[in-house]
């Protein structure tokens, strides 16, 4: 059984997966890549094509399907960046235009205010688990804390790190909710 | 909202402590739940933050404030010292408002010179896909949100610079036809371009024409 797609749900599709197929590329091929947006856009085509034509079958979800030839389109490309590896790869500005980027370095801004407002018990795990990356129980056995609470305190400064995105940027997850809309 | 189980790899999947297959599994994860990806979206800023401050973090010194605190602060000292302001400012403040929104006060249209490639003044639409030579008739066009309660108007014109199709919506990314797609031709070129119209029918922003061509297969 294959199914098949209004015009309103691939559009949707689009928008939905562009930011998840994008920071999978880029985490698999560094941002300095220079031709990963156009990987971007090359496996949306591959995607919005295939749906067109009724090669998904539901055979698995439609994140699963997405996720296959994404990292199908990944493979290839690490073996072509094998191949030309002598090339040297130059580092380009990233697409995102100005809005964006602006909106980025606000949530830079607030992140750092925030880390900054948090006790030093709190800083001192964050330093050590993320910046030198340290194991939870590296961290323990460093500050004499048991693992436990070394993962209490983690997942406490997160908390107060994402309440104060939320009080600045609420909207951030609203485009997820027409995800929601297509799945039922 | 009840924890995700995957959410435990988060930290592990972005500082790559995790194993080829690990990784994986948590990736097709996240293809298919938008609260991990979420989550994992800001733990990279915030792991990004903490590598950029490095040991500065577990010192007591505090990063300068930013400018809009320290001009609140000032603000508030100006009040604290003279309680007499208040009053006179939260009229002068409300007055302001007032102007701003009331109806007398007329919007005015961004003017724009679109003859060409030409845009003199106002907002510019960045264009997302097709913005270079394709393999195949584009399937899709996708340019940059630019504001609330926008409608777009997207335009294609073949090398001839003559109407191919055209279409509204209040998307950021729409479908193209099939008939026309059957139209494009490989080796030949075509431009789009996209305007944006407030919903009291202004026109508020356009984009430059990019130009693509259809490559030849051969
Ligand atoms: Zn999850």
């Amino acid at each position: 059984m294959s199914r098949q797609f209004s015009t309103n749900e691939l559009e949707q599709i689009i928008r939905q997966y562009r930011p998840i197929i994008g920071f999978t590329i880029k985490k698999a091929l560094g941002p300095q890549y220079p031709e990963w947006e156009d990987i971007v856009q090359d496996v949306l085509t591959q995607v919005i094509s295939k749906l067109q034509k009724g090669e998904f079958r539901e055979e698995c979800s439609l994140g699963t399907f997405i996720y296959t030839i994404t990292k199908r389109r990944i493979i290839d490309c690490i073996r072509q960046k094998a191949k030309a590896s002598s090339e040297k790869i130059e580092e380009i500005a990233s697409l995102g235009g100005p809005e964006e980027d602006f909106l980025k370095k606000e949530r830079a801004e607030i992140i750092s205010q925030t880390l900054f407002k948090l006790k030093p018990k709190f800083r001192e795990i964050l330093y050590l688990y993320y910046y030198k990356e340290l194991s939870r129980e590296e961290v323990a056995a460093r500050l004499g804390l048991s693992v436990r609470q070394v993962s209490e305190r983690l997942y406490y400064a997160q908390k107060i790190l994402a309440r104060s995105l939320r009080k600045f940027f609420p909207e951030k997850n609203s485009n997820f909710a027409l995800l929601r809309r297509l799945k039922k | 909202m009840s924890k995700c189980r995957f959410e435990e790899l988060i930290d592990g999947y972005l500082l790559n402590k995790l194993d080829t297959e690990e990784a994986e599994r948590f990736e097709e994860h996240f293809f298919n739940c938008s609260r991990c990806f979420n989550q994992l979206q800001q733990r990279e800023e915030v792991i990004k933050a903490i590598k950029e401050h490095g040991p500065a973090l577990i010192r007591e010194v505090k990063p300068a404030q930013s400018r809009l605190q320290r001009w609140a602060d000032e603000v508030v000292m100006i009040f604290a010292n003279r309680q007499w302001l208040v009053a006179p400012t939260i009229a002068a403040f409300l007055i302001v408002i007032f102007l701003i929104f009331s109806p007398f006060s007329k919007e005015e249209p961004p003017s724009f010179v679109l003859n060409g490639e030409n845009v003199l003044r106002g907002q510019a639409i960045n264009l997302i896909s097709p913005i270079i030579d394709v393999n195949q008739p584009p399937l899709y066009f996708e340019w940059k949100k630019q504001g609330e309660d926008l409608e777009y108007k997207i335009s294609l014109y073949d090398s001839r610079n003559e109407l191919l199709w055209s279409s509204t919506t209040k998307e950021t990314v729409i479908i193209l036809p099939e008939d026309i797609r059957k139209k494009m031709k490989p080796g030949e070129k075509y431009s789009w371009q996209v305007k944006a119209i407030s919903s009291n029918g202004i026109l508020v922003a356009v984009s430059s024409r990019v130009q693509f061509m259809i490559k030849d297969e051969n």
